[in-house]
């Protein structure tokens, strides 16, 4: 290697290969994520909180590099600090979603950043704004984002339906970013939830061993005829070998 | 000549860039930046944070330093551990701690451990990652004790217990299996050791003696060389050659300091009366 | 006045001695000598209306007109200098689009009123520029609901449920107090400010004048656009009606 290796300096970069997620229901919002964070193979931050305070009834959930969320997300906390206190009142989620949005756009060739931007204000009630990539500006009732979310999209699609209360909603998005979590290797962990309402922000954790559980696997893999089983309760029986 | 080759603008200079991109095109490459391999962890315990670091310093497959600190001062009770790039940590740390200094001068409080945090971050994102620092970040203030991971692009992390450089994994290790929460000071620095000692022993980059530093609310601990696993010990024997052992045909012996004779060229000596 | 002639109105950037700038003090003079504009802030919406004095009758009607639109939400009437009144509606819509810009919503008349009174100030400070010769009126509907401010030469803006401004304020507010604004429709608050236009212009009756209004309300749909020809018409004939009941 006779030259600068840039390309290595990039791949150094920690990276949130994430699964995130936000949900509107009736009188707030659900935001959810995993808690991994990567640089490569190796997980530089297994309890990682994703879900960023942005204002009292503004949060935000990060993926992408975690350098560059982070920045933005100061940037825009800082901005929003100056306008609550020039405008005398708290911003709405859509403000603090055009801001994510410009900064995002503006910046677009340097940054590696998919933010969703969710709350509640006294103008619309909860809402969800959904920035992917390039910088465009969504509002959505649900939005999903992050390397995992790809696994969930036929999950969200046949799942969600419109007037759901809090408790239904929480479990929507637990289970969601469970299923997502299992089958991304890059997302893991724990999953961390805000619940925002007019009320406040009630925090919600779900310990690793402690994840839905859904079918995973083990009662397909019968023993051929004629075989005994392993010893223990697991059912798990090795591959039959050609005789 | 004009006088403005002797400016120097503060901070980094990267005027040199383009034309070394130049000579790497032409097959001239740069040369390797000191120290990749570390090993820096740090660890929260009841009354505050004990930070770790090994004290190999290398170039490629070269030891440059045997014996260097890799634990850095920034304010009293805040300190901080430097791997990747030996020049970039040691020039950001210590820029870092000036500005702290003067933050502490200018509001008249005790500078935070966030706000150290914050500025490295910012700083190390501007570079965008060229300025290749990843440090651990420790120490205690008004609200209480804190402990960051901060990556060459920027991002930040807090942990009770952290690890960086290339011996990280093994000394993570330790921590995943021996940390737990409110643990006593001296329980707290033997496991420092042993994630340090983890990297010393199982990471090629990493080597020599352990460093550790405790700081607590009221006090902070230096402590340099706490161990030194790798000690030269005595040779068995002499390597030395005896005298006499090479033969010589002649002998010739110069008189090596030098002979000067004074002539006084005309005029009275001075009179010292 | 007893410091004319010491020399310190000569600029606004020095203070007399007992603490006056003189040249604010002039600026709301050349308001004072303006028609009269007045704004309402009814249940619903917002009126503006202008008593515009035609200074020659070679005009073409409708000419040099003070009332102007800032966003599609927001109404400015000024009375003063014209061109001072043209020069600050130009900032205020530059302030609205940045805002829209940054935020991409409509900005609150508040926010508007704020970046314009810093503007205004800050022509009170340097000995090289003149202070703004308008008293200006700002009316929205925005997100909290109608609004109406007056930003005055000195910088200083206030929020108001009636606002009148230029020679014939006095009697202006006077008829204003009388009203219960709160419970105006928009439209019958654009009948009553007509009237109080030609009432006020009556008092003085020095020149020919032209009525200008605009309005924002529900009728609108939230858009500042100017007084329909056949309201303007019922208005103008109820205002010269009162006026003979008045007399």
């Amino acid at each position: 290697m006779d030259h600068v290796d840039w390309q290595r300096l990039k791949t150094g970069e920690v990276n949130l290969g994430t699964s995130i997620m936000a949900v509107q229901f009736n009188d707030g919002v659900v935001i959810g994520a995993d808690s991994r964070t990567t640089t490569g193979s190796y997980i530089a931050n297994r309890v990682t909180d994703k879900l960023t305070h942005i204002h009292d009834r503004v949060y935000c959930c990060r993926s992408g590099s975690a350098a560059d969320t982070q920045a933005v997300a100061d940037v825009v906390h800082y901005t929003l600090q100056m306008y609550s206190q020039t405008a005398g009142q708290p911003p709405s989620v859509h403000t603090a979603a055009s801001v994510f949005q410009k900064l995002c756009y503006e910046n677009k060739d340097a940054l590696s950043a998919g933010i969703i931007v969710a709350g509640w204000d006294k103008e619309v009630g909860p809402s969800v704004y959904n920035i992917p990539l390039g910088g465009g500006l969504f509002r959505q009732p649900w939005a999903i984002g992050g390397s995992g979310s790809t696994y969930v999209y036929g999950y969200c699609d046949a799942t969600y339906k419109e007037g759901w209360g809090r408790d239904e909603t929480v479990n929507f998005v637990k289970n969601t970013l469970a299923l997502a979590m299992s089958r991304d290797g890059s997302s893991g962990g724990v999953i961390r939830m805000c619940v925002i309402t007019e009320d406040g922000v009630e925090r919600l954790f779900v310990p690793g061993n402690e994840l839905p559980k859904f079918w995973e696997g083990h009662e397909v893999l019968r023993a051929p005829v004629g075989m005994k089983k392993v010893a223990g309760e697991t059912g798990i029986v090795p591959m039959a070998v050609e005789a | 000549m004009t006088v403005s080759s002797v400016f120097s603008p503060p901070g980094f200079n990267f005027s040199n860039e383009v034309r070394n991109n130049f000579m790497t095109e032409k097959g001239l490459p740069l040369p390797k930046a000191t120290s990749t391999g570390t090993t820096i962890v740090g660890c929260l315990f009841k009354d505050g944070i004990v930070l770790g670091a090994d004290t190999r310093a290398t170039e490629g497959p070269i030891i440059a330093d045997k014996n260097c600190e890799k634990i850095h001062y920034i304010t009293e009770s805040i300190r901080c551990c430097g791997a990747g790039t030996a020049a970039d940590t040691e020039f950001t740390t210590a820029l870092i701690s000036s500005n702290m200094e003067l933050h502490g001068l200018s509001t008249g409080r005790k500078p935070r451990v966030v706000t150290a945090m914050t500025m490295l971050k910012q700083m190390l994102f501007r570079y965008q990652g060229h300025v290749g620092a990843a440090l651990v970040l420790g120490g205690v203030d008004s609200t209480g004790p804190h402990l960051f991971t901060i990556h060459p692009h920027g991002s930040t992390d807090k942990l009770p217990y952290v690890t960086m450089g290339s011996g990280s994994l093994a000394a993570m290790a330790v921590f995943e299996s021996g940390w737990q929460p409110n643990m006593e000071r001296e329980d707290a620095l033997k496991l420092v050791k042993a994630a340090i000692s983890a990297g010393i022993f199982n990471d090629l980059g990493s080597g020599s003696n352990i460093d550790a530093c405790i700081i607590t609310e009221h006090h902070t601990e230096m402590l340099r060389n706490v161990e030194m696993p790798n000690e030269r010990v005595q040779k068995e024997r002499r390597y030395g050659f005896r005298r006499g052992t090479t033969a010589w045909k002649t002998e010739n012996v110069r008189n090596l300091i030098v002979k000067e004779e004074m002539t006084f060229v005309g005029g009275d000596a001075m009179d010292t009366t | 006045m007893t410091s004319i002639g010491t020399g310190y109105d000569l600029s606004a950037s020095t203070y007399s001695p007992d603490g006056r700038i003189f040249q604010v003090e002039y600026a709301n003079k050349a308001v004072e000598n303006s028609g009269t504009a007045i704004g309402l802030r009814a249940k619903d919406g917002i009126v503006l209306a202008v008593e515009k004095l035609v200074h020659s009758k070679l005009l073409v009607p409708g000419a040099n007109r003070r009332i102007q639109t800032v966003d599609r939400h927001i109404g400015l009437a000024t009375a003063g200098l014209l061109a001072d009144g043209r020069h600050l509606s130009n900032r205020a819509r530059d302030e609205a689009s940045s805002y829209r810009e940054n935020y991409h919503s409509p900005p609150p008349l508040k926010t508007i009123a704020d970046r314009l009174g810093l503007y205004v100030q800050a022509y009170t400070l340097y000995s090289s520029v003149r202070p703004f010769g308008i008293s200006t009126i700002l009316g929205a509907v925005d997100k909290d609901g109608p609004s109406l401010y007056v930003v005055e030469p000195s910088g200083v803006f206030f929020g108001y449920n009636g606002a009148a401004v230029g020679k014939g304020r006095q009697l202006a507010k006077t008829e204003l107090e009388k009203l219960k604004l709160s419970e105006l429709s928009t439209r019958e608050a654009a009948i009553e400010a007509a009237r109080i236009i030609y009432l006020v212009h009556e008092d003085v009756k020095e020149k020919e004048f032209e009525l200008e209004m605009s309005w924002i309300g529900e009728e609108t749909n939230g858009v500042h656009l100017p007084v329909p020809k056949e309201l303007m018409e019922e208005a103008e004939a109820k205002a010269k009606a009162a006026l003979e009941n008045f007399d």
